[in-house]
C-alpha cells in the first residue's frame, strides 16, 4: 500500500481497502449503470487557477502562519521504516529526509546526498552526504547514520515492511542469520562517504540504499542485534531531519508540525503545518468553510465543477503513476491460448466503464504503465472495443457458440469467474462485462469480496479474472516483475521473450538504455497479454489561492515544496 | 439476591470463553490475513512477517497464545498501530462514548416525555404529528441526515462546524476546550438522537397504553385517585420495566461507535478503528474490541436483570 523507497502515498488503494464487504452476489444486469454519455474526452492534466482570490472564507483569511492540508487515516508510527499504513508515510515524508528522491517522471535526484558514483560493474553505490546536515537536537546526519539504518533493516526481528533484501547488499543475508556482526558490504570511508556494495545488479537498489536516514545516536541507543522490540517506543517521538517537526498527535484528529530551524535546505517560511484527519465524503465542505488549505479529492466532472464554482481554490489534475487490472488466472487451461486473453480485452467496452465512473478522469490502458512513467509508451495496440473481432479470435481460438448461446471446446463451456472488491469501479464494471461477455457467448458469474478474502482466493488460484489496482509504481520493473515466469509470486503467466526482457530491463541503471527495452516489453505484454489493462486514474487535489509556492506531483504529493510553501496576507 | 448474583457472574466465564473462541476463530477463518494486505511484498518477506506476527502457526495454538496472554491482563500489540491494543482502544473509546452517552440521555428523556404524553393523549393531532415526525426522522439514511445538516447548520447559517472534534490547531484548555467540543459535537449528537428516538417513542406509547387498559389502573381511578397521580405514579411505573431490559443493551451500544455518523462528522470515534481492524485482519486488535463488546453485553444483561429484581418484586429471584 506504500512506496516502499520513498514512501509515497496511495490513496486510491487506501480509501479501496476501508471499503470491505462480506462475500455478496454482484448485481443483475437489469441495475446496468448506463453512463450519461460515451466517449468522454479524457481529461488532460492541468492546473485551474483560482478565479476570485476574495471569496476566500473568513477562517481562512485569519491563519497567516498555518497551513492545513488533509489527510486521511494516520495512526501514529512515525518512523519510516516501521509504519503498516500509507497515510503514516505522509507524515514521514514531512519529517524525515532521504539521501535521494525522486523527480516529477519518477527519476532519482539527491537530496541528503551531495551526489552518487556507481561503479562500472554497477554493484558498488558510493553517496557523498551534504556537509552540515544535522537532526532537530543539532546532532549532525553521518555516514554512520546511513549504515545503521541498513543495518536495523536486516535485522531479523525488523517487522516493518521494507524489503531490503532486493538491495542485494553483500552480507546482508549472513547478517539477518546471524552469522555476521555487521555487514560486509557497508562500508563508512569518513563521515561524509558511505560505499555499499551489492551482489546483484539491481534498478531498485538506489532507491531503497538511499532513503530516510534514523540517527544512530538516538535510534540505535539499544540496539543488539536481533532485537529492535525498543524501537516501538520511539514511533511517536521522531528524532526528524525533515522540513517539519512532530509538535503533536491527536489521535483520529490532527498531527501538528512546526518548521524544523535546522532544515539543510532551509527553515520553511511557514511556522505551522496541520495535517488534519477527514473523510473523503466531507473534504469539500471542509474546504468550502476554509478549514482545510489543500485537500484531495475524488476526481470526477461533478467534483471539478464545485471546485472551480468556490472561486478561490486552485485547482490540480495529474495522472496517478499506478495501473488497473484484471489479472487472468493463467493457471486455467482456456487461458493458454492468447487469442482467448485478446478476445477478452477487445470484448470488454473498457472506454465505457471508466466513463461511468469517471467521467473522463481515467484514461484506459494498454500497458502496465503509467503516462507519467519515463518508461512509457503509447506505440501498442489499443484494443478499441470491437466485439465482432472478438468473436472471431474465439472462434479462431476453436471455442464455438454451443446450443444454450455459450461457447464451448472439448466439451468445456466458457464459465467465468469474475472476483472484485466493493468499489464503484466494479459497481459499474460488473454489469457492464455481463453484457459484454454475454454477447460474445461467454458467460460471466462476478463475487464481490472483502479485499483481504479477495487476496487469499486470488492466491490460492480459485478465480478466472480478478481485478485489482497496482500500488504507486516508482520504478517502471515494480509494474511488471511479477510477469517473470521465475518470479516467486507468478500467477502462471510464461512469455521466454519477456522473461529475458525483464533480465535486460534491470541489468542496467542507466535509464536511457533501459527505456527501449521497456518498449519492447510492453509491446509484447501488449500482445500477450498477462493481465486486462484497465485504467490509468486521475488525482485531483485543490489548495487555497493564499497559498503560494506550493508545487505537487504524482510521486512525492508537495513534500518537495514545503520549505517554499507562503502564506499570502 | 448475592447468591443470584454470584451464581450469574459465574455463569459469565463459560459464556465470554465460548465467546472468545467463536469469535477468534470467525475471525482467524476468515480468508485472508494481516501481511496480505501489502501487495508489493516478495513472497518470501510476506512468510518472514508472518512468522515475526506469529501468523504461521495453526490456529488452535495461536489461540491459545492468545487466551493465555489474556488472562495474564495482556490483549497484545496491535500489527497496525503497533502500540498496545489498550493503548489504540483508550485512544479512541471515550470519543464515541461521549457522543452517543450524551444521544443516549436526550434519546431517553425524550422518548419517555413523547410516548407517554402522546399515549395518554392516543389519535390527537399531537400524537399523530408524532408519530409522523419520529417515523421520519429514524428513516432518513444517517449520512444524508448529516450532509444536510452540515450544508445549513455549518455552510449556510455558520453555526457549527462542519466536523472534527476540537477547532484544527485549537491550543484550548480546561472550560474553553469543552465548550469548543460541545458546539464541535451537537451535530453529531442530534444525528444520533434523531435516529434512535423513533424506536423508543413508540415503544414507550405502547407500553403505556397497554399498561393504561389494565385492571389496577381502573381500580385506582375508581378509588378516586387524581389522574396525574395514576397516570405519572401507578401507569408510568409500570410502563417503564419492561425499558430496563432495553438500558442493558444500551451499554454496548454505548461503546460501539457509530460508524457512519462518526465518519461523516469526522469525529474521532472507535466505530472506524473497529471496521478497519477486521478490513486490515489486525487481529489483536479485532479480538480485543470485539470482546470487549462481548463483555459489555454480558455486563449489561446482568444489570438488566438485577436492575428488574430491584424494581419489579414480581420477578425477584430467591
Amino acid at each position: 500500500m506504500k512506496k516502499k523507497a520513498s514512501g509515497v502515498f496511495l490513496s486510491i488503494l487506501s480509501s479501496a481497502l476501508l471499503l470491505t464487504a462480506c462475500v455478496e452476489q454482484a448485481a443483475t444486469p437489469t441495475e446496468t449503470a448506463q453512463p450519461a454519455t460515451t466517449n468522454l474526452q479524457s481529461v488532460q492534466d492541468q492546473v485551474i487557477q483560482a478565479s476570485d482570490k476574495s471569496k476566500q472564507p473568513e477562517i481562512a483569511k485569519k491563519r497567516t502562519d498555518t497551513f492545513i492540508a488533509s489527510i486521511s487515516t494516520p495512526e501514529g508510527i512515525f518512523n519510516p521504516y516501521f509504519f503498516h499504513n500509507g497515510w503514516d508515510g505522509n507524515v514521514t515524508n514531512v519529517l524525515f529526509a532521504s539521501l535521494v528522491s525522486v523527480d516529477k517522471e519518477g527519476k532519482p535526484v539527491p537530496q541528503l546526498a551531495e551526489k552518487w558514483d556507481i561503479s562500472d560493474d554497477q554493484l558498488t553505490y558510493t553517496f557523498h552526504l551534504k556537509k552540515g546536515v544535522t537532526y532537530r537536537d543539532g546532532s549532525p546526519l553521518t555516514a554512520d547514520d546511513v549504515a545503521f539504518t541498513l543495518t536495523i533493516l536486516h535485522d531479523k526481528s525488523y517487522d516493518g515492511e521494507i524489503d531490503i533484501s532486493q538491495a542485494h547488499i553483500q552480507g546482508g543475508q549472513e547478517y539477518k542469520e546471524g552469522k555476521a556482526t555487521s555487514i560486509s558490504g557497508i562500508k563508512v570511508i569518513d563521515p561524509q562517504t558511505i560505499q555499499i556494495t551489492t551482489d546483484k545488479v539491481s534498478a531498485k537498489s538506489l532507491l531503497l540504499l538511499g532513503g530516510p536516514v534514523l540517527s544512530k545516536a538516538y535510534y540505535g541507543k539499544s540496539y543488539k542485534q536481533g532485537d529492535l522490540a525498543y524501537i516501538r517506543e520511539l514511533h511517536g517521538k521522531p528524532l526528524e531531519s525533515g522540513p517539519y517537526i512532530l509538535d503533536t498527535f491527536i489521535p483520529g484528529q490532527e498531527v501538528r508540525f512546526v518548521a524544523n530551524e535546522k532544515y539543510f535546505a532551509g527553515k520553511p517560511k511557514v511556522k505551522n503545518l496541520i495535517y488534519k484527519v477527514t473523510d473523503r465524503d466531507t473534504n469539500y465542505q471542509l474546504f468550502q468553510a476554509g478549514e482545510l488549505d489543500h485537500a484531495g479529492f475524488t476526481a470526477n466532472g461533478e467534483t471539478l465543477e464545485q471546485l472551480k464554482a468556490l472561486g478561490f481554490a486552485n485547482i490540480e489534475t495529474y495522472t496517478a503513476s499506478s495501473y488497473g487490472f484484471i489479472d487472468f488466472n493463467h493457471q486455467k487451461p482456456y487461458f493458454k491460448d492468447k487469442k482467448v486473453r485478446q478476445a477478452f480485452i477487445y470484448g470488454l467496452n473498457r472506454q465505457q466503464i471508466l466513463d461511468a465512473v469517471y467521467q473522463g478522469y481515467a484514461v484506459v490502458a494498454n500497458i502496465p504503465s503509467s503516462p507519467v512513467s519515463w518508461a512509457y509508451t503509447d506505440d501498442v495496440n489499443k484494443y478499441e472495443y470491437n466485439p465482432e473481432k472478438a468473436k472471431q479470435l474465439l472462434d479462431e481460438a476453436g471455442w464455438k457458440v454451443g446450443a444454450d448461446g455459450i461457447r464451448e471446446k472439448d466439451g468445456q463451456k466458457l464459465k467465468i469467474r469474475f472476483l472484485g472488491s466493493k468499489s464503484k469501479l466494479h459497481d459499474a464494471l460488473i454489469p457492464i462485462a455481463k453484457e459484454n461477455f454475454q454477447e460474445l457467448g461467454i458467460s460471466f458469474e462476478a463475487e464481490i469480496l472483502d479485499f483481504n478474502a479477495l487476496i487469499a482466493k486470488q492466491q490460492k488460484g480459485d478465480y478466472d479474472l480478478a481485478s485489482f489496482s497496482t500500488p504507486q509504481l516508482l520504478d517502471p520493473s515494480e509494474g511488471v516483475e511479477s510477469f517473470s515466469s521465475t518470479y516467486p509470486d507468478n500467477n502462471g503467466y510464461s512469455n521466454p521473450k519477456v522473461d529475458q526482457l525483464l533480465k535486460d530491463s534491470i541489468s542496467t541503471l542507466d535509464i536511457e538504455k533501459r527505456k527501449p527495452i521497456y518498449v519492447e516489453l510492453f509491446k509484447e505484454l501488449n500482445d500477450d497479454p498477462p493481465y486486462i489493462f484497465l485504467y490509468n486514474r486521475k488525482i485531483m487535489s485543490a489548495y487555497s489561492a493564499r497559498i503560494t509556492g506550493l508545487t505537487q506531483n504524482t510521486y512525492t504529493n508537495f513534500d518537495a515544496s514545503l520549505n517554499q510553501i507562503q502564506i499570502e496576507k | 439476591m448475592r447468591q443470584y448474583i454470584i451464581r450469574r457472574v459465574l455463569l459469565m466465564i463459560p459464556t465470554l470463553l465460548g465467546a472468545s473462541i467463536l469469535i477468534f476463530f470467525v475471525f482467524a477463518l476468515t480468508p485472508g490475513d494481516f501481511v496480505d494486505t501489502n501487495l508489493k511484498l516478495t513472497p518470501q518477506r510476506a512468510q518472514e512477517l508472518r512468522v515475526l506476527y506469529g501468523l504461521d502457526k495453526p490456529i488452535i495454538e495461536r489461540y491459545f497464545i492468545w487466551i493465555g496472554n489474556v488472562l495474564r491482563g495482556d490483549f497484545g500489540f496491535s500489527f497496525k498501530y503497533q502500540e498496545p491494543v489498550s493503548d489504540v482502544i483508550k485512544h479512541y473509546l471515550w470519543n464515541s462514548f461521549l457522543i452517543a452517552f450524551v444521544s443516549s440521555i436526550l434519546t431517553w428523556c425524550i422518548a419517555v416525555a413523547v410516548g407517554v404524553f402522546s399515549a395518554i393523549k392516543r389519535y390527537s393531532w399531537f400524537d399523530t404529528l408524532v408519530t409522523l415526525g419520529v417515523f421520519a426522522a429514524m428513516s432518513f439514511p444517517s449520512f444524508f441526515i448529516g450532509l444536510l445538516l452540515i450544508k445549513y447548520f455549518a455552510l449556510d447559517w455558520k453555526v457549527f462546524p462542519v466536523g472534527g472534534m476540537t477547532t484544527t490547531g485549537s491550543e484550548l484548555a480546561g472550560f474553553g476546550h469543552w465548550v469548543d467540543v460541545a458546539k464541535h459535537m451537537f451535530l453529531p449528537v442530534l444525528v444520533l438522537t434523531m435516529l434512535s428516538v423513533g424506536t423508543l417513542t413508540r415503544y414507550f406509547r405502547t407500553n403505556m397504553l397497554e399498561v393504561i387498559r389494565q385492571d389496577f389502573v381502573r381500580t385506582a381511578r375508581a378509588k378516586g385517585l387524581k389522574e396525574k397521580v395514576v397516570v405519572y405514579k401507578h401507569a408510568l411505573r409500570n410502563a417503564l420495566l419492561p425499558a430496563i431490559t432495553l438500558l442493558g443493551f444500551e451499554l454496548p451500544a454505548l461503546f460501539g461507535g457509530a460508524i457512519i455518523t462518526e465518519k461523516i462528522f469526522n469525529w474521532p470515534g472507535i466505530g472506524r478503528i473497529h471496521m478497519e481492524a477486521l478490513a486490515f485482519r489486525d487481529y489483536p486488535l479485532l479480538m480485543g474490541l470485539t470482546m470487549l463488546l462481548a463483555i459489555l453485553t454480558v455486563v449489561g444483561n446482568l444489570i438488566a436483570d438485577v436492575l428488574y429484581g430491584v424494581a419489579d418484586p414480581r420477578v425477584r429471584l430467591k
